[in-house]
């Protein structure tokens, strides 16, 4: 927290050279940076419809909000002295939302030249600049899962950020959240769609068969690794004196990875379509002594959904999109309510940059195509996603003593209509539509530049 | 060996001979530069000072100096003498390899590609006088070469602008490790900046057990079986250790950041360098060396351009976001000056007189200039290694001087002589100022006159074929051509290009591009042979490596 602050500090004192300037241009932050949020506020969010994602909608409900965290939650609460109010009159209020599969802000998704990248690292790669980011707090995200692609069966290590928008990229990072790793089946992995180039060797494994022996194979030698690393520690504690100090084994940072998965302290999102390989991933797991954490995209977790609740495992699905390669050819918009219905942990997910903007609206279609009840939904994109990331105890819903993570709408979020008025985070305003450069704005702005005299003094605004 | 040497005596004679070769062959002439206003710089200023200059060394600096009978004097009349300058950023020298061709992944390709941590460069170097005489020219005499792509590039040499590069040119190898965050090419692992950053990890961690592991053997190999040799881990081993300081290429804030993360965890006695993204990452900073480029980058090439997207009244086309951000980018080194780090300054990677313009650009824009003339001097010594041979105006110190009409960097000194290894090199007059051409700065100098005759002529329309991984591509160079300079645009189907720094060198054309993919900026360099109406050559494309390129004149 402490570093954050600091970064926050230096990011609002670098000098903003050059505010004057003729062509309408002025931010008190300087031109390479945006204004960053005061943090710490004690902030009431007053006569709002409270979606709490836990338990049910409060209605004219308050939120209190002290030093980044909820307070208080429900109706008729006093608001405390001092407090800066938010109007939430006719408004909407539920979680942040939480995409569980995001490629965004990374400058780097695949490191697709071997079969298993476990020791690459998405953490290594963010950047904290893209406009993307920002599109995402106006849809009303505040927290992602960055996924490495899905080229290889075993990929690189996730990271799951809150969108910040302005700090640095270290300060973005979700602070405690449990480490995972992106896992991959199906076509991506047999490079089905990506044959090899010319004078390039065909990469192993290219069949289903393959992809399950070769995880197999993997996790067969993080075991024999970590059974050499007990070895080491053992012998070194119980040397005798005079004796030399036992060499260690070579630090391996891919099989680093998968004992961590095998401990249960990595969590495995792995990238599936079909049932049979959903099937094959669950029982390899079970086989070694794991949880899968979620499945992702899970088109055809329909079929299985008995399997994957039985296992303790999240599933993270796309609401209606479907048929766009061979393996996605039993996708159906019901998948997500009837594994719910199950008893599966349901995220909808967007696995893209524009989708993330309008998550709301996938949920929506839980309810319309496969009768989810709005709380079922909302989960979708909130509860849920913080579930299978681990991170549920901090964020996810609108419960006391949860980080104040939270969108505005304008009206029902599930409504077509809607759209987010305002994004916090840790009780900082990151996205507010009033100060925001809309479409509108700049398209007023392209016209009044038009009319404007062309030496004229005024700015565009 | 090393033990018989040391109990002999011999190592530490070997140590220094390897620091400085010891001076067999005259190195010119006894100089007393007389009447000089010298900037010391670590020393203050001695006005009306003399220098004595003798085999190489300054041996005498102040206002009393005694003149022995067969010295050359050289009455300076007034003049400024400073400490020649040295570029830590320098490719100088270095024989061009083919790049590893996308297709050839695997094996052998791999390692080619990535690990070069034994690369030793002194043991490469070639260059013509004429480059050494440019950089020389400018001030510039000495600089560190190594190459600047790939991950781990091999062991750094400072080398002296003499007139060859031959053994005598070498102060200092190796100087550091480089490493650089580009990967060789794209289909062998490491294939992104991802694999990359976890190839380097993993080779440290690699390296320290392979310390260790040799260590136990060459100590009591009795009884321990023989671990394989592998001689780039070999030269990790001192890296690891803290023994050999690691130079990371570093220019982005993100990088910064990354590079210091490194370090960290792998107990590196780390130096950054370009750093030009340092004012973002000033909380980093303590405790790396700095070496910070005045390679200015553009504003849509800087972390924090994109947010952009998010400042409210931000007119779409403003011009006045741009030149502050100029402004903000090219305070970094003042920025940094007055958030007390201490830094070396160098071209990153430009021609010597591009160094030079750009270390007044940083002038201009609020670095004190004596700050900036340490910077490229004797902080570039510290961080070489060499702060006691070199960098300064101090007795003993090797005798690399610039002789200027004017406090040099301010804005009317121009040099006149230049002293490296005590030789003295006399520059021609500078040419009359011409009206219409811009003092020196920029990229696209235009050549003497002489070299313009030389120059082919490009001007015209070409079909340019690249020949890139993805596919041929064609696009449209329409090229106006000034003298050894060129303007103009590159047309595809990604949409149409300004030409940046084109030049012209003989029958050589260089030109650069910048494309804009989804918000991402790259650029592609494009360097080739022109006979009569062709011209072929190699496009460099940053991390994506390089590929051919031909191009025809239309009629």
């Amino acid at each position: 927290m402490t570093r954050t602050l600091i970064a926050a500090l230096l990011v609002i004192t670098i000098p903003a050279a050059g505010q004057q300037t003729t062509d309408g241009w002025d931010s008190d932050a300087g031109p390479l940076a945006v204004a960053i949020p005061p943090a710490g506020r004690l902030v009431a969010i007053t006569n709002a419809t409270i979606m709490t994602a836990s338990h049910g909608t409060i209605n004219n409900g308050t939120i209190i909000i002290r030093d980044g965290k909820i307070t208080a939650v429900g109706p008729n609460l006093t608001v405390p002295q001092g407090a800066e109010i938010i109007d939430g009159t006719g408004r909407y209020v539920t979680p942040g939302i939480i995409d569980a599969h995001s490629h965004s802000m990374a400058e780097g998704i695949n490191e697709g030249t071997l079969s298993s990248t476990a020791m690459v690292r998405i953490e290594d790669v963010l950047i904290q600049d893209r406009t993307s980011i920002y599109r995402q707090l106006a849809g009303g995200v505040t927290t992602l899962n960055i996924l490495h692609g899905s080229a290889n069966a075993i990929g690189g290590q996730n990271a799951v950020v809150k969108l910040r928008w302005g700090l640095p990229v270290d300060s973005m990072l979700f602070e405690g959240a449990p480490p995972g790793i992106k896992f991959a089946l199906g076509e991506n992995v047999r490079r089905t769609n990506n044959p090899p180039r010319a004078g390039q060797d065909r990469r192993y494994p290219f069949t289903r068969m393959g992809v399950e022996q070769f995880i197999r194979e993997r996790f067969t030698r993080a075991q024999e690794y970590r059974a050499a690393w007990q070895a080491y520690d053992a012998a070194r504690s119980n040397l005798r004196r005079g004796e030399a100090q036992p060499i260690p084994p070579r630090r391996d940072l891919e099989l680093d990875a998968l004992v961590e998965v095998l401990e249960g302290k990595r969590l495995v999102h792995a990238h599936s379509y079909r049932s049979d390989e959903i099937y094959m991933l669950l029982k390899v797991a079970k086989d070694f002594g794991f949880r899968i954490a979620s499945l992702q995209h899970v088109l055809e977790g329909y079929k299985v959904a008995d399997e994957i609740a039985a296992a303790g495992t999240g599933a993270s699905t796309f609401a209606d999109s479907w048929a766009y390669k061979l393996e996605a050819w039993d996708a159906i918009p019901f998948n997500a309510a009837l594994m719910a219905d199950r008893g599966v942990r349901v995220s909808i997910n967007s696995d893209s940059d524009e989708r993330a903007r309008r998550l709301y609206q996938e949920a929506a279609k839980a309810i319309k195509y496969g009768g989810a009840s709005e709380e079922e939904a909302l989960k979708m994109i909130t509860l849920n996603a913080a579930w299978q990331l681990g991170i549920d105890d901090r964020v996810g819903s609108i419960d006391v003593g949860k980080d104040a993570d939270l969108a505005i709408f304008n009206g029902h979020p599930f409504s077509p209509a809607a759209r987010v008025e305002m994004t916090l985070i840790d009780g900082r305003t990151f996205f507010d539509r009033q100060t925001a450069p809309t479409l509108d704005r700049l398209m007023r702005e392209i016209e009044q530049s038009k009319q404007a005299v062309p030496d004229s003094e005024e700015g565009s605004r | 060996m090393a033990s018989r040497l040391l109990r002999l005596g011999l190592l530490p004679l070997l140590l220094v001979a390897t620091l400085r070769p010891v001076v067999v062959q005259a190195q010119g002439e006894t100089w007393a530069l007389t009447n000089a206003r010298i900037e010391t710089v670590t020393r203050g200023v001695i006005e009306g000072g003399t220098i004595l200059v003798r085999d190489g060394l300054i041996v005498a600096v102040g206002t009393q100096v005694s003149i022995p009978a067969s010295a050359v004097v050289l009455d300076l009349g007034g003049k400024t003498i400073s400490p020649g300058l040295i570029d830590l950023t320098s490719t100088l020298g270095i024989p061009p390899r083919p790049a590893p061709q996308p297709g050839q992944g695997g094996g052998q390709g791999a390692s080619d590609g990535a690990m070069q941590a034994a690369r030793m460069f002194a043991d490469e170097l070639e260059a013509s006088g004429e480059t050494l005489r440019r950089s020389r020219e400018a001030g510039v005499t000495a600089v560190l070469v190594a190459s600047d792509r790939g991950l781990f590039r091999g062991l750094s040499a400072l080398v002296a602008m003499r007139d060859t590069l031959d053994a005598l040119a070498i102060i200092k190898s190796p100087v550091a490790e480089h490493v650089g965050y580009q990967s060789g090419g794209f289909s062998s692992y490491p294939g992104s900046l991802l694999g990359v950053i976890s190839f380097q990890r993993q080779a440290f961690y690699d390296a320290a057990r392979y310390g260790l592991v040799m260590d136990r053997w060459r100590s009591n190999p009795r009884g321990v079986s023989r671990p394989e040799y592998d001689s780039q881990l070999e030269a990790l081993v001192p890296v690891v250790r803290g023994e050999l300081p690691t130079f990371v290429a570093a220019t982005k804030e993100n990088e910064i950041r990354r590079a210091v993360r490194l370090g960290k965890e792998h107990n590196l006695r780390l130096t950054l360098l370009g750093a030009e993204e340092a004012w973002r990452a000033i909380d980093v900073l303590p405790g790396s060396g700095v070496v910070v480029s005045v390679d200015f980058p553009r504003p849509n090439q800087v972390t924090g351009w994109g947010f952009g997207g998010a400042i409210p009244s931000l007119p779409i086309d403003s011009t006045g976001r741009e030149e502050a951000a100029r402004k903000m980018i090219e305070r970094n080194p003042a920025t940094l000056h007055d958030a007390g780090i201490p830094f070396a300054l160098a071209s990153g990677g430009t021609r010597a007189s591009d160094f030079v313009a750009n270390l007044k650009k940083a002038i201009a824009a609020g670095l004190p200039r004596e700050v900036a003339l340490a910077g490229a001097t004797v902080r570039a010594a510290e961080l070489a290694g060499v702060s006691s041979a070199l960098g300064s105006v101090e007795v003993g110190k090797i005798a690399n001087l610039i002789v200027s009409s004017a406090p040099f960097l301010s804005d009317s000194a121009t040099i006149s002589d230049v002293f490296v290894d005590g030789v003295r090199y006399v520059l021609p007059p500078p040419p009359p100022r011409r009206s219409t051409a811009n003092s020196a700065s920029g990229r696209g100098r235009a050549g003497s006159a002489a070299g313009d005759t030389a120059n082919v002529q490009f001007g015209g329309a070409w079909t340019i074929v690249t020949n890139s991984p993805q596919g041929d591509s064609e696009s449209t160079l329409t090229v106006t051509q000034e003298g050894a300079v060129f303007s103009g645009t590159m047309v595809s189907q990604l949409g149409s290009s300004a030409i940046e720094g084109g030049r012209i060198e003989g029958t050589k054309a260089s030109w650069t591009i910048t494309l804009d993919f989804g918000g991402q900026s790259f650029s592609l360099t494009y360097a080739g042979e022109v006979s009569g109406t062709r011209i072929s050559g190699t496009v460099t494309a940053g991390e994506f490596g390089s590929f051919t390129f031909t191009g025809e004149k239309r009629p």
